[in-house]
């Protein structure tokens, strides 16, 4: 291992700010194109270029149903909606695509629209200005794939729901350090790696899990 | 060309390659660096041929390419559109898609059994599927080949197929590990633990043994686990080879004599730019897996081959298979922390073989695997319909679960395929449409097989069992078989049609057998390295 490459940085971005009990801790012990792809996702947070803003307030109230925060400071929410926004910003796909879903950008256009329309449908207003029971309720509608609404009669709402909405929500979520800490997952284990592999045993640097 | 990548933390390949201009015929061209073409293109370079290998992806260095984190992997898959369907529709990307040197090998979990002597007959023995027109024995030797290259970590006596040990010890296993061992001896099931694998137990060449960071999906940057970037690729390098990266192969020429004269492809510089060239070569090598390779043949269409090269059978692209690996993820009450180590640590082979009683045709393997927090998410959210509050506390359990998979032999039916879709990718290349269906045999499979890893979830205390519907591999498409009506390529993976030209990699089995596939692709490329070398020396080719 040369010594260099690794060497622990004497200050990482915000390290002193960082709680013992979270991941980020960790991060001087992190290769450098792991530590800044993480830092950057927590600290660089990207701007909305992808969609337009009554498209992200709307994507705002979905994700809030989806994967809610409420429980947590402000400023330790990850910022789901901005991650979704750049990875359609920059064009990025799965790799593949249904061949009933339209590309993938189209999809995320559509589909915002459709659950406006579905909460149109049902309750007379937008899905934002709809109480959280009735979001529910119409994402409920998505996801058993018995919308109303004319978008999902080009797409089906229960593929979008479940591929690419919830799909896009987790990966944001669940890449994120505080999502890590939540679930006791230790994050990054390279260049170390594990030594504790038995009777289900926590490194001596790994959080403790919270459930 | 001087390069300089990082391979594991103390290796660099730190090397003057070879470069050819295009415009200098070479003995052969090989499209793709994966399983087979990263193995095919060593050896001919070994045996003095001229050989370029040609990339779509570009080289991924170990530090500054790779991450230990499982949303940053994406520049390894092949992220390029494939349009799906079908009644059972296979997600591909990141699922089962490489791009880079190394191609699939950069990601796969590098499990690698053999496939059983049975595999090679199953029309014979089942009266379904297809024969292969070898046996296991023309493979023995390439198997014993590729475990030392790999190399393969594995118990000392392996029970199943023909039994045989393993050149290298087995890898150290994990709480999860044990779990699924546990549950095999309670129900009396014979398992074996910590491989056969493609990953270090101890130091290997220049190699380091592994550290259990559990991210072999993300590419390892340890260089403990295998791939052809690390095994085969720096030593067809040193014999002359060159891989050129990049380029996008998107036909291969014929003739009026019906020769294939190279491969036409489009190079792009870092910033996307790209131009088109064209390799002339004797030998034309295709390596592209069971996805790209036949859509590189059937955008190969000519006055002599409408219907796409090599396709005068009309079975290019078709019998398209993958592997059912339908997962049980069990909670327990008790820490298993799933994601230390490899995800395939511990298997049982004892399903493999038909067993009439079952009322299907054909086995499946026992395995764990062990999705990493996004997957985890991914599957527990479509298995239960869960988001909210009610995924997160599912998610919160994320250290209790423990993963059994299956993994189904599948059995090929031409109502399967890849065929070229309407659209077309930033080439102006018309993109692959992969269908796929599951069928009667399939559904009885796998139903028989999740209810064998439910028991063994049982049997040490589940608290919860979720199942999840899942694929593993990419396999057929360009079947080898007896005669030029009934499969595309010979025994040799030689076309029928064209014959200087060659398909070894995985579209080439005409079934897939229980066993994760990699070791069995690059067995059979070595082997057609050799007949390569014996029909040149004789002048055959």
């Amino acid at each position: 291992m040369s010594g260099q490459r690794h060497a622990r940085p004497d200050t990482c971005a915000k390290t002193s700010q960082v709680s013992r009990s979270s991941v980020l801790s960790q991060q001087g012990h992190w290769d450098p194109a792991t530590r800044q792809l993480v830092l950057d996702r927590v600290y660089h947070v990207p701007p909305i270029r992808f969609f337009s803003p009554q498209e992200a307030e709307t994507l705002q109230a979905v994700v809030d149903i989806l994967m809610p925060q409420d429980d947590r400071p402000p400023d330790e929410r990850v910022p789901i909606v901005n991650y979704v926004d750049e990875e359609q910003y920059k064009g990025e796909t799965p790799g593949y695509r249904y061949e009933d879903m339209p590309d993938e950008r189209t999809g995320w256009r559509w589909g915002l629209e459709g659950i406006d329309q579905t909460s149109q449908a049902l309750f007379g207003r937008r899905f934002v200005a709809l109480a959280p029971a009735e979001r529910r309720q119409a994402l409920e509608r998505l996801r058993q794939g018995d919308a109303p609404g004319e978008v999902w009669q080009r797409m089906p709402a229960s593929r979008f729901f479940s591929g690419t909405l919830v799909g896009a929500v987790i990966s944001s979520y669940y890449s994120h350090p505080y999502a890590w800490d939540e679930i006791g997952y230790g994050g990054p284990a390279y260049p170390r790696g594990y030594y504790a592999l038995n009777h289900g045993a926590r490194e001596h640097w790994e959080v403790e899990e919270r459930r | 060309m001087k390069l300089h990548v990082n391979l594991s933390p103390d290796w660099v390949l730190d090397a003057e390659m070879r470069e050819y201009p295009p415009s200098q015929e070479v003995d052969v061209c090989v499209v793709g660096t994966g399983a087979a073409g990263g193995v095919i293109a060593q050896r001919l370079a070994r045996y003095g041929f001229s050989v370029v290998a040609l990339e779509a992806g570009d080289w991924a260095d170990s530090e500054d390419d790779m991450v230990s984190d499982e949303r940053g992997a994406r520049r390894l898959y092949w992220m390029d559109l494939r349009v799906i369907g079908g009644s059972w529709p296979l997600e591909l990307g990141e699922n089962n898609s490489g791009q880079t040197v190394g191609g699939t090998t950069a990601t796969y979990s590098a499990f690698c059994p053999r496939f059983h002597p049975s595999d090679f007959q199953v029309r014979t023995l089942d009266g379904v599927a297809a024969d292969w027109p070898i046996r296991y024995e023309d493979l023995e030797p390439y198997y014993e080949q590729m475990e030392r290259e790999y190399p393969v970590a594995g118990p000392a006596h392996f029970p199943w197929g023909k039994p045989h040990g393993y050149p290298y010890g087995p890898l150290e296993v994990s709480t999860h590990g044990h779990k699924l061992v546990e549950a095999c001896l309670k129900l009396g099931i014979p398992v074996v633990v910590g491989g056969p694998v493609g990953i270090n137990a101890g130091a290997f060449g220049k190699r380091p043994h592994c550290i259990f960071r559990g991210q072999c999906h993300l590419g390892c940057k340890v260089g403990a686990k295998h791939s052809t970037l690390v095994s085969h690729i720096p030593n067809a390098i040193t014999h002359g080879a060159e891989v050129r990266t990049r380029c996008m192969a998107f036909e291969v020429p014929v003739n009026e004599g019906s020769l294939a004269t190279g491969v036409r492809y489009y190079r792009s510089d870092h910033d996307g730019a790209y131009r088109e060239e064209f390799q002339r070569a004797r030998l034309v090598i295709v390596a592209g897996y069971a996805v790209e390779t036949p859509r590189l043949l059937l955008n190969s269409t000519s006055s002599r081959f409408p219907q796409g090269l090599a396709n005068s059978s009309g079975l290019v692209g078709k019998f398209l298979m993958t592997q059912a690996s339908h997962i049980a993820i069990g909670r327990y009450s008790e820490m298993i922390r799933q994601y230390k180590g490899p995800p395939a640590q511990v298997d049982s082979e004892e399903f493999y073989e038909t067993d009439p009683s079952r009322g299907f045709a054909r086995g499946f393997c026992i395995q764990t695997v062990a999705p990493l927090p996004i997957s985890m998410a991914k599957m527990l959210a479509e298995a239960r319909g869960l988001y909210g509050m009610e995924l997160r506390r599912a998610m919160a359990d994320y250290n209790h679960y423990a993963c059994f998979g299956i993994l189904g032999e599948l059995l090929p039916d031409e109502r399967n395929y890849v065929a070229l879709a309407q659209e077309k990718d930033r080439f102006g290349i018309p993109v692959a449409y992969v269908h796929y269906n599951l069928f009667e045999n399939d559904k009885r499979l796998i139903e028989y097989a999740l209810g064998k890893v439910i028991e063994l979830h049982h049997a040490v205390g589940a608290e919860d069992i979720i199942v999840i519907d899942d694929s593993a591999h990419l396999i057929g498409t360009c079947r080898m078989g007896f005669t030029p009506q009934d499969s595309v390529v010979d025994q040799w993976c030689r076309s029928w049609d064209v014959p200087n030209l060659f398909i070894p990699d995985g579209s080439c089995l005409p079934t897939q057998g229980a066993a994760n596939p990699a070791l069995t692709i690059s067995a059979i490329a070595a082997r057609t390295a050799d007949y390569i070398r014996k029909a040149a020396n004789g002048r055959e080719l």
